[in-house]
């Protein structure tokens, strides 16, 4: 019952009117962002993070707006995967497979429209999660201690590790660089200087909006140009919009199935959507049986991955609300926003700020309807978007980012570091270094230092504290097996089944 | 190669960190673990880490072809350059002396790149200076016009 009583109030936020506005826009600029491919909800979130700040949004609003854009990339993604054949975001990779012939076999506008549904019932699947799961996790994460927190970022941070790019030593580098970079500035506990060079600007240390905004729309512009042939012409939208009564009876299932899984899979660390979409794509390819043309133009194969990806979206929303660690880089960046505004997010975070949870939690419910109801008729429209030629839109984004660099503190100096770190990060996604555990070092690492020293307090110095309870102990075995685990897995698969010479 | 090149340097710059960290003391401490002891382990842990980089056998890293190359550098230099002259120009004029390249390095003709900065240059300052009220740099040659 207090759950209701809660959401109650949350709605009451999210309902306001300023709020349901800022769901609106948020819908729209997130489905235009996730649409254009090269500009995810990484890149979505981080950009209009500091415009938020600079525009004084109560910090509320500012998470509204933040997921709001989250999940219109989710929903925007597809668009381009259907008409263009170019995945807008990473989760709508697999939607390319079926859902480009389905546009050439003149079926873009059903595709598009189950599609849609799908995602939207994949985002309240997960919203209902999120209400169900949520207040639990943080109840229960309530009992965690200094050494707990510890051992559960450690956990985050190799979640990552094992399922993230193809190199473990690589995600390694990543999380440390990140870890370097939030060393730097003045520590809090004693008021040493550290790393700052005698730079006054470096004195509260590199600003979070900085790096994100090098690392996601800097070296994001780069790689663009580095990959641009020429604008493409989109598929064009004939014939009927929606899907008939045939091809959801076909589907139906496979949406609900599939918004199942992509929840409970977003919820771990690491997995994010991408991996959600891939596993759902290809468990209800096996369960179709012979009787299915996947690969071809399934209805079944554009609904299961956007059903999943929206669910694993919201999915990873539970660890950053309840446990205060995300799980992936767009809720790292959504941590960053929460710090910004002085909030620190956890388990304390469902009693101190109900207000910013449960408005959170409604505005999710809100703005997946809102973007249901855009979508499906206004498709035509979002594709005028696609057509936006690069040689605007590039330049445009990179004005914007800068603007929102600059009104946080109203320095150059945080734009020259801003701009270096994305030549750095352009270096490094050359060479194949994932950017998730970079960031996600980044967010954690002050958190991770003050949870180490404040266990190692308790102690008086004994690092015996850190393994002392039993939930820290499951959290160090955890953490191994997602380090060793999904490559002792590929270890053992390669050697029972050798790959076929090619 | 490239990878190994990158290990010889993130060793280098651990072999900094740690050189810099030591000295990094508390004048009075009230904790058993002080402020230096966290980048250190950082830093010990990166060291590591990168020497990995540099012994093992790495995949080779497929660079774009030198033509595309210089363009990124072209590009990476145009934003750092419109990040220096952000305040001393002004938004309007570095904006679009910002976006002038990279509208051309996106395919855009000249008349299309005179255009585009041009246009994002005001639009934007309108939309975020006026309409959303953050404020944006107007540069030292417009301050003494406007008084």
């Amino acid at each position: 019952m207090e759950i209701i009583s809660h959401l109650v109030d949350g709605f009451a936020v999210a309902g306001s009117p300023t709020n349901l506005m800022i769901c609106l826009i948020g819908a729209f600029l997130g489905t235009i962002i996730g649409m254009l491919p090269g500009l995810g909800p990484i890149n979505g979130v981080a950009i209009l993070l500091p415009i938020a700040y600079a525009m004084k949004l109560p910090p509320e609003s500012a998470l509204i707006l933040l997921a709001a854009v989250y999940s219109g990339c989710e929903f925007g993604g597809r668009i381009s995967a259907i008409l263009i054949n170019v995945p807008g975001d990473a989760g709508a990779v697999m939607t390319t497979l079926d859902g480009y012939p389905m546009a050439k076999n003149g079926l873009a506008g059903p595709a598009l429209s189950i599609s849609a549904v799908a995602s939207f019932t994949g985002a309240i699947v997960a919203t209902l999660g999120i209400v169900a799961f949520a207040p639990i996790l943080a109840n229960w994460a309530l009992a965690f201690g200094p050494a707990e927190y510890f051992a559960l970022m450690v956990l985050a941070l190799s979640c990552l590790g094992g399922l993230v790019g193809d190199s473990l030593l690589k995600a390694m580098v990543g999380v440390l660089i990140g870890l370097m970079l939030a060393c730097v500035g003045i520590d809090s506990n004693s008021g040493v200087y550290r790393y700052t060079f005698d730079l006054l600007h470096l004195s509260d240390g590199i600003p979070f909006i900085v790096v994100v905004i090098g690392l996601f729309a800097v070296s994001e512009l780069m790689l663009m140009l580095q990959a641009h042939h020429g604008d493409v012409q989109p598929v064009e939208v004939t014939g009927r919009t929606m899907f008939n009564a045939k091809e959801f009876m076909l589907a139906r299932w496979t949406i609900l199935r599939s918004s199942v899984v992509g929840f409970f899979v977003g919820v771990l660390p690491g997995a994010g959507a991408s991996i959600a979409s891939a596993m759902t794509y290809s468990m209800e390819r096996r369960m179709a049986g012979k009787d299915h043309c996947f690969g071809e133009g399934d209805v079944r194969g554009v609904a299961a991955p956007e059903a999943a990806n929206n669910a694993s979206a919201y999915g990873s929303l539970i660890p950053m609300l309840t446990l205060g660690v995300p799980g992936s880089g767009t809720t790292a960046v959504m941590i960053g926003a929460l710090t910004l505004y002085n909030i620190t997010p956890g388990p304390t975070l469902f009693q101190d700020q109900p207000v910013i949870v449960w408005g959170l939690i409604a505005s999710l419910a809100i703005c997946s309807v809102m973007l249901v109801l855009m979508n499906i008729p206004l498709v035509k429209l979002f594709v005028k978007f696609l057509q936006i030629p690069n040689w605007v839109l590039v330049p445009g984004v990179a004005a914007v980012s800068m603007v929102g660099v600059y009104a946080v503190h109203g320095t150059t100096f945080d734009l020259i570091v801003g701009t270096l770190l994305g030549g750095f990060g352009y270096l490094l996604r050359v060479m194949n270094f994932p950017m998730a555990p970079f960031i996600l070092g980044f967010v954690l690492g002050d958190m991770m230092e003050q949870n180490l020293r404040r266990a190692l307090s308790i102690s008086n110095g004994e690092l015996e504290i850190l393994f002392a309870s039993p939930i820290s102990i499951g959290l160090w075995l955890a953490a191994i097996a997602m380090l060793i685990g999904p490559r002792l897995a590929k270890a053992i698969d390669a050697r029972r089944n050798p790959a076929p010479a090619a | 190669m490239s990878e190994r090149i990158f290990g010889v340097f993130l060793l280098l710059l651990s072999a900094g960190g740690i050189f810099i960290g030591w000295d990094l003391k508390a004048p009075i401490s009230y904790e058993p673990v002080g402020p230096r002891a966290f980048p250190l382990l950082v830093f010990t842990l990166l060291g590591i880490c990168s020497l990995g980089l540099v012994l093992s056998k790495r995949p080779a890293t497929t660079w774009a072809p030198s033509p595309v190359l210089l363009r990124v550098g072209g590009m990476f230099v145009a934003v750092l350059a419109y990040a220096l002259l952000f305040d001393k120009l002004g938004f309007v004029i570095s904006t679009a002396l910002m976006s002038i390249p990279l509208s051309r390095y996106f395919g855009g003709t000249w008349k299309q790149s005179l255009l585009a900065g041009a246009g994002l240059g005001v639009i934007l300052f309108l939309l975020f200076d006026k309409l959303l009220d953050v404020a944006l740099p107007i540069g030292f040659w417009l301050k003494p016009l406007l008084g």
